[in-house]
């Protein structure tokens, strides 16, 4: 190598060496002065997971909007986590609930639960819609990415730079669009009563079907996002199973309760324009989440099928959107559990 | 570490392929460092071959199926070099294959930018005639750059015709020579004389190449992610419910645009430049200042110059240039400025835009002619109508933006039906920090308006220099926008 080769490559060393200080300047900078604005502005998971030391709560309530998800009519308007306040006395519940979240979330927001809260249960729900292709690679999905980016173990003006170049899994709702669709190509269906493969192939199957009987375009649209909402096989292999897996670990690993809530969703909707096998399939999934977690030590709280049809907020798409009587359910089931009672 | 863990993450979701890399995303902070480096690792002959594997990498990250179409188009233009050279003695079989490579080359931008555009016009034209006409429609999207680069490779052609290129015998260097990846996408539009010779050459860590390189690149990400990006999250709000804003805000987001576009586009470019100087390339200057310009003329020669400079030579002094009568000149100006237009994109606004600027340029040389302000002669006399005419020149190219921006007629309508009828009561809130930057642009581009920002930057007292990158580095990190915002020229 030439000698001025060489010295160019020394200065070069040398600038890059005082540029690394310089960042590390400018993070002690950021950190003491715009990044707690910043955490304030783009990442509520953060503040979610200050709320249980703020709010002395020994329970922690992590789900969607299937807590706090209430029709105008009602007159009952408590969350599923007031419920269970209420049926749990003794306890403080604190509410980390967030629009679309899910296991990934819920893991960092645990993560990020300072060591001196007084936390000992960590409820967690568990969305069966969640372990599927629409859920996972969902357009409300980008934000909570975008949060998680803050919430990582990393100095704050990197997690800033990663926010600033989309270091983070991001699409467009066009890109979003292609992607479920390759994904419901790939998602498998391993049921010997159904004959198709995949949730794509059941999807249009579904389709032609209520097309050919003259069925309006709203019913085809809500049977046929069933099948993609449920018509999967859930394994070991699942973003979501990994992410409750790690849950799980991160209870054991601090010593708390994990207690997973599996939510029910409407089966009575779902056999009505699908058909029995998409209820047995999604019990099915059901079930191994359950014994998968018990043999791992969680308590597990399997609802399905414990709230009916009139107690379903929603009519127009497959949620876990509640009235009164379905909250109800769920909170007493979860209430019920021993570990509230020892 | 933590690069690693954000590419685990991207992998693990299976959906590589549908990440843009852009200049302003983590990928490109990794993708421009490992290319530099290994293009100084590697020896000479190996340069191009890693280079062009790099283009290909960085433009199948898009859409990788569209490569094809730009494979189509260095093997049409390649072999018609070849074909000229070849016949270099017979004028009519030359002519032969520069028409050849120069309608297919055309026909590929025609079938992916135009076709959907001109059925769409056919279809409506036929129904308003009561005729039948069935919508055809082709469902692709529009590979990204094909603009710029279907120019560059027809420039190569037309230069090899005209004797002022010799054509390129090795197929790889050619390729390289459409595909280079700092200026794929969005140019600036080189000349064969300029990077085709340059990519031959052997080229030797340069210190003062890299500095100036990274200080061009620090630039463009400021220009691009705080103050493009920032001020294009203004100017969308404004832009999408026109009718809630009062007429102040709305001529406010109109100039904000001005600056946004300037931004973005010269951010990008000045990024291109920075990437390959760091590798030894110098490319093109895209912008000299454009909105101190006096006039819309000076303003063409300021903006966009690479693709300004690419009509004259190849459409402006082939219709006759100035050396026709007035009216013919006229109509070639319009014609120019009207393909100018359409080229940005398959939109009659896009057409308007374009055609407006050409009726501008025949008025302004009317009223040269007219010798209004020849009677002041006093310095300072000259210095007001100066200063005017570089007002003026602003107000016409941010009014002319607007058109350039709307997604249709119906919505420039809505836009200016607002501004007239100042019914809207919501106002723009613009952060200090906004304002800060684009007083920072202004400044920087006064500043170096003779001499490029590496280049003065690097005249500068290193602690000065030093605090400028920090400050830059800082507002680059922590003031940049959250939100993805794609370069404007992207589309085209």
């Amino acid at each position: 190598m030439p000698s001025n080769c060489l010295k160019t490559i020394k200065k070069l060393a040398l600038k890059f060496l005082l540029l690394a200080g310089v960042l590390a300047l400018l993070d002690i900078v950021y950190l003491y002065t715009l990044y707690p604005k910043d955490l304030e502005a783009n990442c509520t998971l953060m503040q979610r997971s200050m709320m249980p030391v703020e709010q002395q709560a020994d329970i922690v309530y992590l789900g969607e909007s299937s807590n706090h998800a209430v029709a105008d009519d009602e007159e009952d308007k408590r969350f599923i986590s007031d419920m269970l306040q209420d049926l749990l006395p003794d306890h403080r519940i604190a509410n980390l609930d967030k629009d679309a979240c899910h296991a990934g979330i819920y893991y960092d927001i645990l993560r990020n639960i300072p060591a001196e809260s007084p936390v000992k249960t960590a409820i967690v729900t568990v969305n069966m819609r969640s372990f599927t292709a629409e859920w996972i690679y969902s357009s409300l999905e980008v934000p909570l990415r975008k949060e998680q980016v803050l919430m990582k173990k990393a100095p704050a003006l990197y997690k800033r730079m990663l926010l600033a170049f989309k270091g983070y899994t991001h699409w467009t709702d066009e890109e979003n669009a292609k992607i479920v669709r390759n994904a419901l190509r790939k998602q498998k269906i391993n049921y010997p009563v159904v004959q198709w493969k995949t949730a794509s192939e059941w999807d249009k199957a579904v389709a032609d079907q209520m097309n050919a009987r003259g069925v309006s375009d709203d019913t085809i649209s809500l049977a046929t996002h069933y099948v993609k909402c449920f018509a999967c096989d859930v394994d070991e292999d699942n973003p979501r199973i990994r992410d409750l897996d790690r849950i799980a670990k991160l209870c054991r690993q601090r010593g708390w309760h994990a207690v997973f809530h599996i939510l029910p969703d409407n089966e009575d909707q779902m056999a009505a324009l699908v058909g029995p096998e998409l209820v047995d399939i999604l019990r099915r999934n059901g079930q191994f989440v359950e014994q998968r977690y018990r043999a791992m030590g969680v308590t597990v709280v399997n609802n399905q099928g414990t709230v009916r049809d009139a107690d379903f907020r929603d009519r127009d798409f497959p949620t876990e959107h509640y009235r009164q009587n379905g909250r109800q359910t769920i909170a007493t089931a979860i209430a019920k559990t021993n570990i509230f009672h020892n | 570490m933590y690069f690693c863990n954000v590419f685990v993450e991207i992998n693990r979701n299976d959906v590589c392929h549908f990440y843009n890399m852009l200049f302003n995303t983590i990928e490109f902070l990794l993708f421009f460092p490992a290319v530099t480096l290994l293009f100084y690792v590697l020896p000479h002959r190996w340069r191009w071959l890693m280079l062009l594997a790099a283009s290909c990498f960085f433009y199948m990250w898009f859409i990788p199926k569209y490569i094809l179409i730009l494979l189509v188009t260095i093997v049409i233009d390649y072999s018609a070099g070849l074909f000229i050279e070849r016949w270099a003695d017979s004028p009519k079989r030359k002519r032969t294959a520069l028409v050849v490579s120069v309608v297919s080359t055309c026909l590929v931008l025609f079938i992916f930018k135009y076709l959907n555009f001109c059925s769409a016009n056919l279809v409506e034209l036929a129904q308003h005639f009561g005729w039948s006409h069935p919508s055809r429609v082709l469902e692709i999207a529009l590979p990204i750059g094909l603009s710029f680069h279907t120019f560059q490779s027809l420039s190569y052609v037309i230069e090899v015709y005209r004797g002022h290129q010799t054509a390129e015998h090795h197929f790889g260097y050619y390729a390289l020579y459409v595909m280079f990846y700092p200026q794929l996408v969005t140019g600036p539009i080189e000349r064969p004389q300029n990077l085709l010779r340059q990519l031959h050459e052997t080229k030797r860590l340069d210190y003062d190449n890299v500095a100036n390189g990274l200080r061009l690149i620090l630039f463009g990400l400021f220009l691009k992610m705080v103050v493009a990006d920032n001020l294009g999250s203004l100017v969308d709000k404004v832009y999408a419910t026109p009718g809630q804003y009062a007429s102040g805000d709305i001529l406010l987001a109109m100039v904000l645009y001005s600056f946004q576009i300037y931004g973005d586009f010269f951010g990008y470019s000045i990024i291109a430049i920075g990437c390959a100087l760091s590798m030894g390339f110098t490319l093109t200057d895209n912008f000299n200042v454009p909105y101190l310009s006096g006039s819309i003329r000076e303003f063409w020669h300021r903006w966009h110059i690479s693709l300004s400079s690419w009509f004259r030579d190849y459409l402006y002094i082939p219709l006759g240039g100035n050396r026709v009568s007035v009216p013919r000149w006229a109509f070639n100006t319009l014609v120019v400025f009207t393909v100018c237009g359409i080229w940005h994109g398959a939109n009659w606004t896009f057409m308007l835009w374009g055609a407006a600027y050409g009726v501008l340029l025949i008025v302004e040389r009317w009223l040269r002619s007219v010798h209004l302000f020849d009677r002041i002669n006093s310095k300072a006399g000259r210095a007001v109508v100066g200063a005017l005419n570089v007002g003026k020149t602003f107000v016409v190219v941010t009014l002319l933006w607007s058109v350039f921006r709307a997604p249709s007629f119906s919505d420039l309508g809505q836009l200016y039906a607002a501004l007239l009828s100042n019914a809207g009561t919501e106002h723009l809130a613009i952060a200090p920090h906004i304002v800060a930057a684009l007083v920072c642009f202004v400044a920087l581009d006064i500043a170096t308006r003779h001499i490029r920002f590496d280049r003065w930057c690097g005249k500068l007292p290193a602690p000065l220099r030093w605090s400028i990158y920090a400050i830059m580095l800082f507002a680059i990190i922590v003031f940049s926008s959250v939100e993805q915002y794609p370069f404007i020229y992207f589309q085209f």
